[in-house]
């Protein structure tokens, strides 16, 4: 099995973040200057473990921007039939994750919202499929891992209620909820106030399942 | 469970090695090959070509530029000592004098009547070069002016560096924490090389340069100082060739970290001797200070210079290497950086860290306290 040295071994344009766009991330971001030396430490050393949640916070910032870094230069983005960054396959519509990624975050729904985060939280909706994403853990073989679904409120407002397995969901815009759904098949009944999912107000649809389960993203794009 | 970490060679201590000495400028060596050289002997001499100033003679003078030239009192091309009167401008009743002096001795070297300044080249100037080594010579090269002499010394390696080799007198500028600034680099320090502390600021840095220092050593850098020396990058390739004037070696990492104590208590022991730095290869060579070094290096054969790589330096690779208990180790990355002591305990099973992380740790003992950390974070040094 391929087994990284670091979280950012495979990122060799590193330095070209800057301090700012990590403190971004950062609910208490400390001195830029800090940060910069914190990020440079990561590039020297890219194979030391973060001892505490802050430093985990901030790996996870830097990670962020690594990703995000990796979209193609804006006059190479025709040839989408991949996606414009090695992480998305948008015609299949799914999010790639690298499981050697997981040795160093803490669980999975974290790395997951660092993708979201960096690969579709600033990018432009072509059609209202892409409201719904398989998650997919890569490796020698690929483990879907469950789905994502990003709900289009109107003016931020309105609410989305979700049924699953009997079970019943409310999700108010600007929230993200992780709904357990292990199956590989799960179909969930939605009905959301003030917005749009795959093009409607009402409808029942079957996503993949998997160890994470549902991701719903509410937060406004 | 066996754990395996890298293993970083820090110091060397007492390998025969290879330096080279160069002249200046153009010159001669007075040395020739399996000659026998002490640290006091001069091996060669040159003529040295020290620069030149500009001075806005315009502003000086308070006249446009295109008439600067008619109150200069000295010709174009003609020598100037310091103090020497060099332009005159008459003054009113009311004033308006203007009296300009030379501020350096040099020649007359170029006006520009567009922009009213005066470019004035130093004087040239004889400069000896001594061995500063006990050493053999092997190679004399003439043309080059170098002399590639074989001594005996230690190596201090660091984690990355910036500049071409230069040599100097080793300094010792701070405390191995310390935190080195601006006003702690005194012109006196011409030519030498500066060891301290855990951070030299950037003013520091600058005044370094301005005051001719030869290197610099420090335990942590700036990001942002290191990316003004490394042409705006954050990268670390094998060969790198950067200067900005000055030799800069960085022994822990970014930030302000302080100098190892192994690398430190030896700079102590080297402190006002001859040493020669290597930035771009982060490197320290420390020439043993003893006449009786010669006899093992009189002893010693070295394969054949084939290049300028088996003079510079040999190459250290790291390897990897099963941790055991009471290995010396360094801590590396953000936490604990740079920290040095010897393995106490190692876990057999995983553990449960703050960041949420569960890993492997290590107990390590350092001559202050205890502290755990992740097995991954240890570098064993050598």
């Amino acid at each position: 099995m391929f087994k990284l040295a670091g979280l950012f071994s495979s990122f060799d344009n590193l330095d070209q973040i800057s301090a700012e766009s990590v403190a971004s991330w950062l609910k208490n971001p400390p001195p830029p200057k800090q940060l910069e030396n914190y990020l440079a430490n990561r590039i020297l050393y890219p194979g030391t473990l973060p001892l505490t949640a802050s430093d985990m916070q901030t790996d996870l910032a830097i990670l962020r921007e690594a990703l995000k870094m990796n979209k193609a230069p804006a006059g190479q983005r025709n040839n989408a039939l991949l996606g414009d960054n090695p992480f998305l396959n948008t015609t299949l519509r799914k999010i790639l994750i690298p499981a050697p990624f997981l040795d160093f975050v803490p669980d999975l729904v974290s790395l997951t919202w660092v993708f979201i985060d960096a690969l579709l939280a600033d990018r432009k909706k072509q059609d209202f499929f892409q409201d719904l994403w398989t998650i997919v853990l890569t490796d020698d073989t690929d483990e879907t891992v469950g789905s994502l679904l990003l709900p289009q409120f109107k003016g931020g407002r309105g609410a989305v209620n979700l049924k699953l397995f009997d079970k019943n969901y409310r999700i108010q815009p600007g929230s993200l909820v992780v709904i357990p759904c292990a199956k590989d098949r799960c179909e969930i009944a939605y009905k959301i106030q003030g917005g749009m999912i795959l093009g409607k107000a009402e409808n029942s649809v079957e996503v993949c399942g998997g160890k994470l389960g549902l991701v719903v993203d509410g937060r406004s794009r | 469970m066996k754990h395996f970490v890298p293993m970083k060679a820090r110091i060397e201590k007492d390998a025969v090695i290879r330096i080279r000495r160069s002249l200046k400028g153009k010159g001669a060596l007075y040395v020739s090959a399996g000659q026998v050289v002490t640290p006091s002997e001069i091996i060669g001499n040159a003529t040295v070509s020290a620069g030149f100033r500009t001075l806005d003679l315009s502003a000086l003078l308070s006249v446009p530029p295109q008439e600067v030239e008619k109150y200069l009192v000295r010709n174009l091309n003609q020598r100037i000592y310091k103090g020497e009167l060099l332009a005159y401008k008459k003054g009113w009743v009311l004033g308006g004098k203007k009296v300009v002096t030379s501020p350096t001795d040099g020649v007359l070297d170029f006006l520009n009547t567009k922009t009213g300044e005066l470019k004035i080249a130093f004087l040239s100037k004889k400069a000896d070069l001594p061995a500063g080594v006990y050493g053999v010579v092997e190679v004399a090269d003439q043309e080059r002016g170098q002399a590639v002499i074989r001594i005996l010394a230690s190596r201090v390696y660091g984690v990355f560096g910036s500049g071409r080799p230069r040599d100097g007198i080793l300094k010792l500028v701070s405390k191995k924490d310390g935190l080195v600034a601006k006003d702690m680099i005194q012109p006196k320090y011409e030519g030498y090389v500066l060891a301290g502390g855990s951070l030299f600021f950037k003013d520091a840095i600058s005044s370094a340069i301005s005051c001719g220092v030869s290197g610099i050593i420090t335990g942590g850098i700036n990001a942002g100082d290191y990316r003004g020396m490394a042409n705006g990058r954050l990268v670390f390739p094998e060969r790198l060739d950067n200067d900005i004037g000055i030799s800069v070696m960085v022994c822990e990492g970014f930030g302000a970290i302080p100098l190892g104590s192994d690398i430190f208590e030896l700079f102590k022991e080297y402190e006002g001797k001859f040493v020669s730095i290597d930035g771009n290869k982060a490197l320290i060579n420390l020439p043993s200070p003893s006449e009786s070094s010669l006899i093992k290096v009189k002893n010693t054969k070295l394969p054949p210079v084939q290049n300028d790589e088996g003079i510079a330096g040999t190459e250290h690779v790291e390897k990897t290497r099963e941790l055991w208990i009471g290995a010396p180790v360094r801590i590396a990355g953000n936490s604990y950086p740079g920290e040095q002591g010897r393995v106490a305990a190692l876990n057999d099973s995983l553990t449960l860290l703050p960041s949420g992380l569960k890993t492997y740790l290590a107990t390590v003992e350092t001559p202050r306290r205890k502290i755990q950390v992740p097995v991954a974070n240890l570098e064993m040094i050598c």
